[in-house]
């Protein structure tokens, strides 16, 4: 051995497991689901044989061969291969199997170890497979495979001492081939290639009871035309009621926090310059948004817990049908949903989406999901101007159906302009929808709270730096130059003038100076257009003691008309106001082509949703 | 006598008995194949679509389930599978 570092590279068949075995082996942050293609990133992280020498592990994107069928695919091949640019071919190999699923995990298997590189075999998820009435024989199937079988079960942390110390075995004592020998030989048909994986798995199985029988109970309910339709619909209404309805206590308590510690910096600092920049300027603005983590968590918690319990992929089955009426695939389903929370995973995902156009067209939609940037805007307006009431003298929310239709619209935008891109610049074949469907699974709790914690830590960092950084701007643009008495400081100051520019533009739809002073550093995230109000406001309440203890929702009630804060709603369901999008589409697209006409017929469709918004809202007497 | 999958009655165990590999892209054959279907393979064809389509196809096949278009279902042409098998 020499002194590097090794690194073992874990590959296997989408839903064997191998994400949580990752996790086990590293203790390493990251999200596990049980759809095939979650695992689209490089995931690396740090684990240590017995007597402490240390090795790197990378996890690969699941794939059922070789021959790659869609990008995240082609990783796995190249890293395997050592073509992938700036990752060194691994010095060995752990495959990971779904112990329930041999016939068909055995055929990557098999084509992995005739790469020859030092290799072992983790026969995962082993206790349901028991559950399932298999019976295995692991030291069968070592023998017919040539190769170290450790049994394991990830999430329960069994069977990774084992795993480790055969791998540290392999590596001794199989000396990985040269490329040479293993390219040599001629790679096997893929027919003969699944008789003999049938036939190994037969060998190793012992005992077989007939197939599961309450995952079919419940995909009779859950994929049934009809009732399945409404139990979907039904968990996304609930989704959003619910982001609502649990959200307001602890969100009271974040605003109140935050107004403490406002009284407490304006009573420990003397009234100067760095005591307005952070009263008016960090905490009213950064502030703004943090009340917000309450709802994003909820969401979020929603969508890990779909993913997690192997519902999601029933949801692409559902809406495939749907989906494909518009061009695309149920594939494009995961990453949509997604981008309900953010955008920039939501497109990463769709590089489990195998045909080229398809994929294309997911990526120019995603940003129409509404992503939870959007929902402390959204909320702060909502909460303003849509009366708290039920509809009917029901318990359903009013505001939680407009929230409900928000999303809807964004929804139905996306289907719509998906539609006409695939009949003009996204023109191609009907897309394929192929796909495997993993069993239900009870969600693992620590994992949930993992997922829900970097989600927050993701969303506190934002808040940290590209909200506080873009308020802290917005602040001295608002407040220099000083305005001469009687005259207002935010119309007077620089960011007021470039606001009077852009009104022009804006004021046909229905949106005034406040809303043009928001929409420019918005640009950079879209919940920085509420941070930016509350900064402009907390300016220009600067001494009024009234206004400083009115809430943003409560001055913008006396300034805005219905019918610009429905115009205002209707903007951001379409605007493209977010950087990392625009960045992720050009890294997903390879050029600025994509990205541009994505942010050109956004801002097209945002301008004619509020203006007709408006005009509407007008002409019913809402203006 | 042989049918064609897409039209295939659900819950009911059938054997492959010809795919037409001509008709789709080598893609699509390959991807057939790594979800296990193949010529002789028994597979039991378990929901269809939702009200807005007839498709997809939800499919068990051993104990893996897969999900594959009507459109590639109406290339696999299947027959009874030995009657023994088709309690369910």
């Amino acid at each position: 051995m020499t002194g590097a570092i090794p690194t073992i590279a874990l590959v296997g068949n989408p839903n064997a497991g191998k994400s949580s075995l990752f996790n086990a082996l590293t203790g390493a942050r990251q999200k596990i689901a049980n759809y095939p293609g979650v695992t689209v990133e490089r995931k690396a992280g740090h684990a240590s044989f017995a007597d402490g020498r240390p090795i790197s592990l990378i996890d690969l994107p699941g794939s059922y061969s070789l021959t790659p069928a869609s990008p995240d695919e082609a990783v796995t091949r190249d890293v395997i291969l050592g073509r992938q640019d700036g990752e060194k071919r691994p010095d060995a190999l752990v495959v990971v199997l779904d112990a329930a699923n041999l016939d068909n995990h055995l055929c990557f298997a098999l084509e992995l170890i005739a790469l020859g590189l030092p290799t072992v075999v983790a026969l995962n998820m082993l206790d349901l497979a028991t559950r399932d009435g298999l019976t295995l024989d692991p030291e069968r199937l070592s023998k017919e495979l040539g190769v170290p079988v450790v049994p394991t079960v990830a999430v329960r942390k069994r069977g990774l001492a084992e795993l480790l110390a055969a791998l540290d075995g392999a590596i001794r004592t199989q000396p990985a081939r040269t490329e040479a020998g293993a390219a040599g030989k001629a790679a096997p048909s893929d027919t003969s290639l699944h008789q003999r994986a049938r036939a190994i798995a037969r060998a190793a199985t012992l005992a077989e009871t007939p197939v599961r029988r309450w995952t079919q109970r419940v995909d009779a309910v859950v994929l049934h035309p009809v009732a399945g339709f409404l139990i979907l619909l039904a968990l996304m209404f609930v989704m959003f009621q619910a982001v609502y309805a649990w959200a307001g206590p602890p969100a009271d308590l974040l605003e109140g926090a935050v107004g403490v510690m406002q009284q407490w910096v304006i009573a420990a600092i003397p009234e100067n310059f760095l005591r307005d920049l952070v009263v008016e300027g960090l905490l009213a603005g950064v502030g703004a948004v943090v009340v917000f983590l309450p709802q994003i968590l909820i969401l979020f918690l929603f969508i890990l817990l779909l993913e997690a319990s192997g519902y999601m992929t029933r949801a692409a089955f559902l809406m495939d049908g749907l989906m494909a009426k518009v061009g695309l695939s149920g594939r494009g389903f995961i990453p949509l949903l997604s981008s309900f929370a953010c955008a920039v995973p939501g497109i990463m995902a769709t590089r489990a989406i195998p045909d080229a156009k398809d994929r294309l067209t997911t990526i120019l939609i995603a940003p129409l999901m509404t992503c939870s940037a959007r929902l402390p805007v959204y909320a702060l307006i909502i909460a303003a101007f849509i009366p708290d009431r039920g509809v009917g003298g029901t318990n359903i929310g009013l505001q939680g159906l407009v929230l409900f239709g928000l999303y809807l619209s964004g929804i139905v935008g996306a289907l719509l302009v998906a539609f006409a891109l695939r009949r003009t610049v996204a023109k191609g074949d009907a897309a394929g929808f192929m796909m495997e469907m993993p069993r239900y699974q009870m969600p693992q709790w620590r994992d949930l709270l993992l997922g829900l914690w970097q989600r927050a830590w993701i969303f506190l960092r934002r808040a940290g730096t590209i909200i506080a950084m873009t308020t802290v701007i917005l602040w001295l643009l608002l407040s220099f130059p000083k305005a001469p008495i009687g005259e207002s400081q935010v119309e007077y100051s620089v960011a007021g003038r470039i606001a009077s520019g852009l009104e022009v533009i804006v004021k046909p739809i229905g949106f005034n100076h406040d809303i043009a002073l928001a929409l420019i550093p918005a640009m950079a995230a879209r919940e920085v257009a509420v941070s930016a109000m509350a900064t402009a406001n907390a300016i220009d309440a600067d001494g009024d003691e009234d206004a400083m203890a009115q809430s943003l929702g409560e001055r913008l009630q006396g300034k805005w008309s219905i019918a610009t804060a429905l115009a205002f709603l209707a903007w951001f369901v379409f605007a493209p106001q977010c950087i990392s999008t625009i960045a992720i589409t050009r890294r997903e697209t390879n050029g600025w082509k994509w990205p541009m006409f994505m942010v050109g017929y956004l801002f097209l469709l945002a301008y004619a949703a509020a203006g007709i918004t408006y005009w509407t809202a007008v002409a019913f007497g809402l203006g | 006598m042989t049918a064609l999958l897409d039209k295939a009655p659900l819950g009911v165990a059938v054997r492959i008995a010809r795919i037409d590999w001509n008709a789709m892209t080598d893609d699509e054959g390959r991807r057939l194949r790594e979800f296990g279907l193949m010529e002789g393979v028994e597979v039991t064809p378990l929901h269809r679509g939702s009200i807005f389509s007839r498709d997809p196809l939800a499919l068990a096949v051993g104990r893996m389930r897969v999900i594959i278009r009507a459109r590639q279902a109406a290339m696999i042409a299947v027959e009874a599978a030995e009657a023994e098998r088709q309690s369910a």
